[in-house]
């Protein structure tokens, strides 16, 4: 069981050496299993104890199953929570000998003890044998009205596991309905929570398929339902008062004074012992005040004290979860934490992880009346031991003077900085004086008097020996000795290994020719003789491109590559709005750890190149990922069809489907409707591939020729020349973005959407699959009732040509703005038709 | 939703495996993990993604408690549980380590069972957990020989589930009743070479050990509550006298807890001074400390020591001191334990660091850290008025205690 690499590092003494031990258990077992002697449980718990430790290590005793279900039949509870532990830990392998635990277990779940009883009923439900079920749901039933409150807390995280053996049979014995009626009336908490658990993730996941679960999950988030906990709020457990909140934070209060009631309600809870309600009673604020701006200003007052409280106290794990939290609202509203700066100060001997975020927030809470300090408390990091440190804060004056803010004296700090003489020191700064120098020219005295005392030779990273030639290549005028530098470092053009280091040199070298051609006219040939010569692809085109233009006009020359710049007023930021936004939304969660919404870690495609378990999509709750993956895209579809298909007209695929009658939905759209002699040959062709059984539309067609329909079906309306799209289509986020950003808007158009399909986007994730069916993901969506925004994508099926789109629904007047954006401009028209069409059918089937 | 936890020994080698869910998670995670671990370091995130699992990690005494989760949770909600199992087994079995963990692992077993199911966290108050389960100690041992009985597993299930104050064990008895309250208070500060303080301030917790009869009725005021910047209470905590007057009005769990901390920001005093002076002289550097008192705050300050990293660019060190002892570990490490400042000197600590050849003079400056522990005054000023208790048969016993210890007390160079 265990990898072998782990049964080496750490030989126990208790550990055995082969198979013999578990043998000689097995007898000793045996010998004891009908014995009634006194003092023979003792000699039994031994032997369990043996049996568990083996376990424990990894070695594998499922061969004794049969004897210790034997000897299970024992008054003794220790015997039977270790016997209880060994039948759940094996019984999923061996569902025959399962079988056997299933009468003992039943006669517990009736013992006159309580505590016997719930743990019979724990083990019972955890066997998780399928063909077992029929024996789980009478002892449930009853554990349902059992008088103690521990066998109906039990009982009902029993449900739960009953429902992800066999979702039919928790359904067909009614559970749900009577959990629901255990949530409204039980005295005990923990049994009201356990409801609330249970619930909520059997209605998610029946939602799908079932319109009353999904109306009962609806309903967890009615107001009476809401007050009945919140009202009770206290008497739950810590852990229980957290999914409480979670819940809260997903209600929608009909208007302000509801708002306010349940802030009032909850502001105690700020003050808790336990760091996760706190976060989610935070989760419970923001949410609320969304929309009232000067409210959520004053909420961001009341939680800070709180959160800060929280970093100080509990241990480093925990500060860092909640400095990550912190980190977020702090990026969202720096002015509110602004005098709280001091808190973000890095101490000593802190892990790395907790130091960058602190200074990423000192970063952003600097203004004007703080810069100074925090600017010298920055510098003390930079002579700091800590390298990665050093660098990190060097980074951040550089952010923090390209905020603006008293730029002077940070301008005089990097210089300083230059004179420490330290490699890593130096690297940073010059890539901070480069970008400095971009956006504030009028610097460039003051440093450049500094940056032409530096030694090329000291600077061996290609990022700041790159941001050096820049510099040099800009300033030549100004720097005495660039011409000569330019040279020195040419000639050791061979020795210098990143291409990044070499094309600026090419630049730079041309702009220094341009505003001093005699001292540089050497370099530059030799430059241009090298990089002519360099493998590196870039750097020889970028040589030659040069070579040209100097060949054709110097003046046009130096208009390309030395135009007079304007200064640079913003930065691009790396991470957009949206997916701030998002991160936001979902406050208290890993999203927030991660700084990445939670798309980009928990759906299929984007989780990187590891092949994920199988057994995920079951057990996500309320998230998209469950339903990624569409029969469809298990067939490889076959590319010659595809290409066929495109000679051909569309036809409308809901018939398709309905007479296939499975969830099968693959494009369809090369089903003929009425087949013109000329296509009868390409049907033909796919005759083959429908035989196949690989295009059920396909067979459909075949049916069609026999079938005589030849004559009988309409002449088709006039239609596009028709697209195919890749099932498969994948797409990462940062492309999507790059593209979307690249990209002109080719198309807008709206559209209006069907009232079913308004009635069927009770949540974003319906239109999702819906679109997928048709071979259009869906990279981000959003919104709730009215507005709805989605990102989809697709591909052509033959080429890697994609389409984004962004689609926003407004279930109110039942339109859709689609803004479509493509690689392949003229196939636009062509992807918007038949997005239209897929979007008509929303809801329609 | 936590779908698996394991309890590693340092290692690497899995002590303990509970498996929550009907999902497997397979054991080649914590070989994962391990690598993982290994890789990073000492810059290990408490959460980090792994290919097939998010994990949730901490470490207490070299044990590294592992719960693995694939579906979006609240990240505190992991961390905050696998510290309050840290907590619970540490203290069943009195305190954490591979051996102790290994000789118990049928009772860590049961623990974990009561904590947590299918995945929710259950209950984790001591105190309920004590009745449904005993603990391993010298007491029950001494039981089960008398009376034969081994079974550690109490024979009825707690009332106190039921009771309104789940956090008290439902009656117990004492001969002699007594509460103690402490304050424990520790100071963070940041001292820069020129002396200036650039950032001070105190966290502080007030922590209750009771021994008390029946139900009793406890109220704890202060005399200058207002100097309190923000504060968390135990679940056992009133809010409303709280809010209304800044009183602790709470019926007390059993035994040691944690009845509230507190943070004090903006102090302005530190009761003790460094003065380091590093001066670079062709290739080596003259280094000397001094530790004087700087506010007397009244009582004894002991166990005063510094630690400070020397420079990876330093070859070799020669230090010295006229009082305490001075230690350089292979690490590079330095640590000067003082003990108490003597009155007739003022401790000093000097000595050459050779640097490296080629170098000239040091560039990067150490940090020096330094601890203190003060009896008998909370530095913050906080000052407990009185503690009244009702609803008790005898007049009790009441002990008050205040302590201050250096947290992040660090000096720069």
């Amino acid at each position: 069981m265990a990898p072998p690499g782990q049964a080496q590092r750490s030989p126990s003494p208790s550990q055995p050496s082969g198979k013999g031990e578990v043998s000689d258990l097995k007898a000793q077992l045996r010998q004891l299993a009908g014995s009634r002697a006194p003092g023979v449980d003792d000699s039994k718990r031994d032997l369990f104890k043996k049996v568990i430790s083996y376990m424990t290590v990894g070695i594998d005793v499922s061969s004794v199953f049969g004897e210790m279900v034997m000897c299970s039949a024992t008054s003794d509870i220790v015997l039977k929570k270790m016997c209880y532990l060994y039948v759940g830990n094996y019984a999923k392998g061996n569902p025959d000998l399962a079988l056997l635990t299933i009468n003992f277990l039943q006669r517990d779940c009736k013992d006159e003890d309580p505590m016997i009883r719930g743990l019979a009923l724990r083990s019972l439900c955890s066997l998780r044998v399928a063909n077992l079920v029929e024996y789980l749901v009478g002892p449930l039933g009853s554990g349902l009205r059992d008088g103690n409150s521990y066998v109906r807390t039990v009982a009902v995280i029993g449900i739960l596991k009953l429902y992800h053996i066999s979702a039919v049979t928790c359904i067909d014995a009614d559970f749900p309905a009577m959990l629901k009626r255990l949530m409204l009336n039980d005295p005990d908490t923990q049994v009201i929570a356990n409801c609330l658990a249970a619930l909520q993730e059997i209605w998610t996941l029946e939602a799908s398929n079932s319109e009353e679960a999904s109306r009962e999950r609806e309903a967890l988030l009615s107001k009476p339902l809401i007050y009945y906990f919140l009202n009770r709020i206290k008497e739950f457990s810590e852990w229980a008062q957290s999914l409480v909140l979670e819940l809260v934070a997903k209600y929608v209060p009909s208007d302000n004074n509801e708002i306010f009631d349940i802030m009032n309600l909850l502001e105690d809870r700020l003050q808790h012992a336990n760091g996760a309600v706190v976060l989610a009673t935070i989760k419970v604020f923001l949410q609320l005040t969304l929309s009232m701006n000067d409210v959520h200003q004053q909420v961001y007052e009341r939680i800070k004290a709180p959160l800060l409280t929280l970093v100080s106290s509990g241990s480093p794990e925990q500060s860092y979860a909640v400095l990550s939290h912190l980190h977020l609202l702090v990026m969202r509203a720096p002015i509110l934490f602004s005098s709280d700066y001091k808190h973000f100060y890095c101490q000593y001997n802190e892990p790395f992880y907790v130091k960058k975020l602190k200074l990423e927030m000192l970063t952003a809470v600097a203004n004007e009346s703080n810069t100074y300090e925090i600017v010298t408390e920055l510098c003390e990091y930079a002579a700091n031991v800590d390298i990665p440190m050093a660098r990190e804060s060097i980074r951040a004056v550089g952010k923090i003077a390209l905020q603006q803010y008293d730029v002077n004296a940070i301008v005089d700090r990097l210089l300083q900085f230059l004179e420490m003489e330290k490699d890593y020191v130096t690297a940073e700064t010059l890539v901070l004086v480069k970008d400095l120098l971009r956006k504030y020219p009028q610097w460039s005295q003051d440093c450049i008097a500094v940056v032409g005392n530096i030694s090329s030779k000291n600077v061996q990273e290609p990022k700041a020996k790159a941001a050096l030639i820049w510099m040099l290549g800009e300033y030549s005028q100004d720097m005495h000795d660039a011409p000569y530098i330019l040279e020195s470092l040419i000639e050791n053009w061979e020795d210098e290994h990143s291409s990044e280091v070499r094309l600026h040199l090419l630049t730079a070298v041309m702009k220094c020719f341009f505003k001093r051609p005699p001292e540089t006219q050497k370099a530059l040939g030799d430059a241009l003789a090298a990089g002519l010569a360099d493998f590196h692809q870039d750097v020889h085109d970028r040589a030659l491109f040069y070579y040209r233009l100097l060949q054709y006009n110097v003046t046009v020359a130096e208009r390309v590559v030395n135009p007079p710049k304007q200064a640079v007023s913003v930065f691009a930021d790396t991470q957009s709005s949206e997916i701030k936004d998002r991160i936001f939304d979902e406050f208290n969660s890993l999203s927030v750890v991660y700084q990445k919404p939670s798309y980009m870690f928990t759906d299929k495609e984007h989780r990187g190149p590891f092949e994920f378990s199988d057994e995920l999509g079951n057990l996500s709750i309320g998230a998209d990922a469950a339903d990624t993956v569409v029969p469809a895209h298990q067939v490889d579809a076959n590319d010659k069809d595809l290409l066929l298909s495109t000679s051909e007209t569309e036809k409308e695929d809901g018939r398709a489907l309905s007479s296939n009658g499975s969830a099968y939905s693959a494009p369809l759209y090369d089903a003929p409707a009425s087949v013109p002699a000329s296509q009868i040959q390409s049907d033909l062709v796919n005759l083959t591939s429908g035989l196949s059984g690989h295009v059920p539309a396909a067979s459909l067609a075949i049916d069609d020729l026999l079938g005589l329909g030849l004559s009988v079906t309409p002449a088709p309306a006039p239609s596009p020349p028709s697209l195919s799209l890749n099932p498969k289509a994948v797409l990462d986020p940062g492309t999507f973005q790059q593209k979307w950003r690249q990209l002109p808007i080719s198309l807008t158009q709206e559209f209006s959407v069907s009232p079913q399909g308004i009635a069927a986007l009770i949540t974003p994730q319906a239109l999702l699959r819906h679109m997928q069916g048709h071979s259009i993901q869906c990279i981000a969506s959003g919104g709730q009732s009215p507005n709805f925004k989605f990102f989809f994508f697709a591909q052509k099926a033959e080429e890697s040509s994609n389409f984004l789109v962004e689609c926003i629904v407004n279930t109110s007047s039942a339109k859709a703005q689609v803004k479509i954006k493509a690689d392949d401009q003229s196939m636009s028209q062509t992807f918007s038709t038949l997005f239209q069409s897929a979007l008509s059918k929303f809801g329609v089937q | 939703m936590l779908q698996c936890i394991f309890l590693l020994s340092d290692s690497g080698e899995v002590m303990l495996e509970k498996q929550l869910t009907g999902h497997r998670v397979d054991r080649s995670i914590c070989a994962w993990y391990w690598d993982h671990a290994i890789s990073q370091g000492d810059q290990l995130q408490p959460v980090i993604a792994s290919p097939t699992h998010y994990l949730f990690q901490i470490v207490r005494e070299g044990i590294t408690f592992l719960a693995c989760s694939q579906v979006e949770m609240p990240p505190l909600m992991g961390i905050e549980f696998l510290c309050r199992v840290a907590d619970v087994l540490a203290d069943y079995l009195g305190g954490l380590n591979e051996d102790v963990i290994k000789d118990n692992f049928v009772i860590v077993y049961e623990l974990m069972d009561e904590m947590i199911d299918n995945g929710f966290p259950l209950t984790t108050e001591p105190n309920i957990l004590r009745e449904m389960i005993a603990a391993p100690n010298i007491v029950s041992k001494m039981l089960s020989v008398v009376t034969g009985n081994s079974s550690n597993v109490n024979e009825t299930l707690p009332a106190a589930t039921a009771l309104c104050v789940p956090w008290r064990t439902s009656d117990p008895k004492y001969a002699n009743n007594e509460v103690y309250v402490d304050l424990v208070e520790e100071m963070d500060a940041v001292i820069n070479r020129d002396g200036t303080l650039v950032k001070c301030e105190i966290y502080g917790e007030v922590q209750v050990n009771s021994h008390l009869s029946g139900l009793p009725d406890l109220t704890l005021s202060f005399a200058n509550p207002s100097i309190l910047d923000d504060m968390r209470f135990h679940p056992c905590v009133r809010y409303r006298p709280w809010e209304s007057h800044q009183i602790l009005s709470f019926v007390p769990p059993d035994g040691q807890f944690r009845l509230m901390s507190y943070r004090v920001r903006k102090l302005k005093s530190i009761p003790l001074y460094l003065k380091p002076q590093l001066t670079s002289d062709a290739g080596t550097c003259r280094l000397s400390l001094l530790v004087g008192m700087r506010n007397d705050p009244g009582k004894t300050v002991d166990s005063i020591d510094v630690q400070f990293q020397l420079p990876p660019c330093v070859s070799t060190a020669d230090l010295s001191s006229n009082c305490g002892t001075v230690n350089i570990l292979s690490n590079k490490t330095c640590s000067w334990s003082i003990g108490r400042i003597p009155k007739d000197k003022t401790p000093s600590l000097s000595g050459t660091l050779v640097l490296e050849p080629g170098l000239q003079r040091l560039h990067v400056f150490p940090t020096f850290q330094l601890g203190f522990r003060i009896m008998g005054i909370a530095l913050s000023g906080l000052q407990i008025d009185k503690l009244d208790l009702k609803n008790l048969p005898h007049r009790p016993y009441k002990g008050f205690r205040a302590l201050t210890r250096a947290g992040h007390y660090e000096v720069r160079a």
